[in-house]
């Protein structure tokens, strides 16, 4: 459910990215204090106004339902809280690590007849990546430990909609601590090997 | 053939600049900040001029009244970078196959290899920038803008990364190079000596204006303006007062002595009696008159002048004399009136350090009115 997130936010927060990176448009100073909103509303209140989107009387939510797709209270509104939850780290890491490539690179290689994704591809993301893996490690940490959105949109539902950190919640509330145990170091395990693998891999010049 | 005009207004910087060149060389030149990469950075499309228009070779590049803005990719143009802007997670080979993407993988591999061969960067090209020396940069940038073909060789400042010894050496080799491409060329400098070697024409900038565009020898010979004069490092820049003027002679007064200098029949530049006027003295046309030959003959002899030196600077193979004239009145430059350069052989010859009042000679060939 994590990876499913990270990959949600790598599609839409890489291009927000580079939008924020790349272009002055009106309302770029708006849409960049929108993106940090996640990270620093409660996230009861996210999940609330989430919950007011993709619900069943909500304006996405009624869309799909209409379509036989049902998102309140699935799997994929866990997913959607995830990305949610997570997303603006993925963008403030990803929008640095562009900014911070030399800008003549990729005027360089617009003299050179390369198109502007051309350009993406192989300039700015190969010289970036560093960024942005650190983004999206932080990101998938972030979406795995997600817990106040979920609950709002996703509720604690065992074995479809119950997180990592839900069922720890759900095994202290009903005092099976030998089970939260597992269940934490579990977690501590996954965040330990990929903040260590990935610092391992960042020393890798390109 | 390229021409262009250019506006482009900028926060605190406004550029307007006009000029073409027949020549297959452009230098601009002019102080930093002066607008000279801005100009580059339009041409090469990276850079949206406000108003203008840029033609090369009869292909309209832009045009702000007909809405043409061929994009940076379509323009066939070959930028060098100030810095070189090498990929650096690319190796040489890949630096230089950048821009040929969409050619076949065969006709790539030709390509560069045809590259390495001509820039001598055999054995280089697995190798990634950060790993070359500076020479080695710039070849492979100028190899990376040559290998699509381009219409137009763009070089932003391509010696300034490099230290004096190389810099010298490689502003040669430079030149070479684009000689044997025959590629029409715009070139970037702050630097006179490099426009001078590079540039077939010089373009003058200052202030985000072009105050001179000429062929480099009328440049040097015929500087526009004083500013033109003083951006170009021109020594000796003097003030006085004409006395006579006609289309091939110019007769002024400076420092209680009358001089007389050619003026230019092409320039048809007539000033009034009495109105001041700039003018330069090249510190290396100004004649030491030789003690143990006699009086000077003023036949041969013209605009004679005598002065002591009162301080001097060695260059190695010139010295630089302070001379101060034995006129009263404050002198033109400060403490002196005239530098003059002579080679060390003439310095040791005539045993400058022991003897220090010469006469002086100039040739009225050797002294160029400025215009106003």
């Amino acid at each position: 459910m994590s990876v499913a997130a990270t990959a949600v936010t790598l599609l839409i927060g890489l291009p927000l990215a580079w939008l924020l990176s790349h272009r002055r448009f009106p309302g770029r100073d708006l849409l960049e204090a929108f993106v940090v909103l996640p990270l620093i509303l409660p996230p009861t209140v996210l999940g609330y106004y989430l919950l007011l989107m993709i619900g069943r009387q909500g304006p996405i939510g009624a869309a799909l339902a209409a379509a036989g797709i049902e998102i309140a209270f699935t799997w994929r509104a866990a997913v959607i809280a995830a990305a949610v939850g997570s997303i603006a780290l993925v963008i403030k890491a990803a929008q640095a690590g562009f900014e911070s490539v030399d800008r003549r690179l990729e005027q360089a290689a617009r003299t050179l007849g390369r198109s502007e994704w051309s350009i993406f591809w192989s300039v700015t993301l190969p010289l970036a990546w560093r960024a942005v893996l650190a983004g999206t490690v932080l990101a998938f940490c972030r979406a795995m430990g997600e817990f106040g959105i979920t609950l709002m949109v996703a509720g604690s539902i065992p074995g479809r909609t119950q997180t990592l950190p839900l069922a720890i919640y759900d095994r202290v509330q009903a005092n099976q601590m030998t089970e939260a145990n597992a269940l934490a170091l579990i977690a501590i395990g996954v965040v330990v090997v990929l903040v260590f693998g990935v610092s391992r891999l960042a020393r890798l010049r390109y | 053939m390229l021409a262009l005009s250019i506006e482009k207004r900028l926060p605190g910087f406004t550029l307007d600049v006009r000029w073409e060149t027949e020549e297959r060389v452009a230098a601009l030149f002019g102080p930093s900040g002066a607008g000279k990469t801005l100009t580059l950075q339009c041409l090469a499309g990276l850079l949206r001029p406000d108003r203008g228009r840029i033609v090369l070779d009869g292909r309209v590049l832009f045009d702000s009244e007909a809405g043409i803005d061929v994009p940076s990719r379509a323009r066939r143009l070959g930028y060098v970078f100030q810095g070189y802007a090498l990929f650096p997670h690319l190796t040489v080979g890949e630096n230089l196959g950048f821009g040929l993407r969409d050619r076949p993988r065969a006709e790539r591999a030709r390509r560069v290899a045809e590259v390495v061969e001509r820039l001598e960067l055999g054995g280089l090209d697995r190798r990634y920038p950060r790993e070359l020396s500076g020479g080695q940069q710039q070849r492979v940038a100028l190899g990376r803008a040559l290998a699509i073909d381009p219409d137009l060789v763009l070089l932003d400042e391509p010696l300034s990364a490099l230290d004096a010894p190389l810099r010298a050496q490689l502003r040669g080799e430079l030149g070479q190079t684009l000689r044997e491409w025959g590629k029409a060329t715009v070139l970037v400098t702050h630097d006179f000596a490099e426009a001078y070697r590079l540039g077939d024409r010089i373009v003058v900038y200052d202030a985000g204006r072009v105050i001179q565009s000429a062929p480099r020898s009328e440049l040097l010979w015929q500087p526009a303006s004083e500013t033109v004069a003083r951006i170009m490092g021109i020594r000796n820049i003097l003030r006085g007062t004409v006395i006579k003027a006609t289309p091939d002679r110019i007769q002024l007064r400076w420092r209680g002595l009358t001089l007389e200098a050619v003026n230019s029949p092409t320039r048809a530049y007539l000033p009034q009696p009495e109105m001041p006027i700039a003018f330069f003295i090249r510190p290396e046309y100004v004649r030491l008159i030789r003690k143990d030959r006699g009086e000077p003959d003023p036949g041969h002899h013209m605009n004679l002048m005598s002065g002591r030196v009162v301080a001097e600077a060695d260059f190695g193979t010139t010295v630089a004399l302070m001379v101060r004239l034995d006129e009263p009145g404050p002198a033109a430059q400060g403490e002196y009136d005239l530098e003059v350069e002579v080679p060390r052989l003439v310095y040791e010859i005539l045993e400058i350090d022991r003897d220090r009042h010469w006469q002086l000679s100039i040739h009225r060939g050797s002294i160029q009115v400025l215009p106003a």
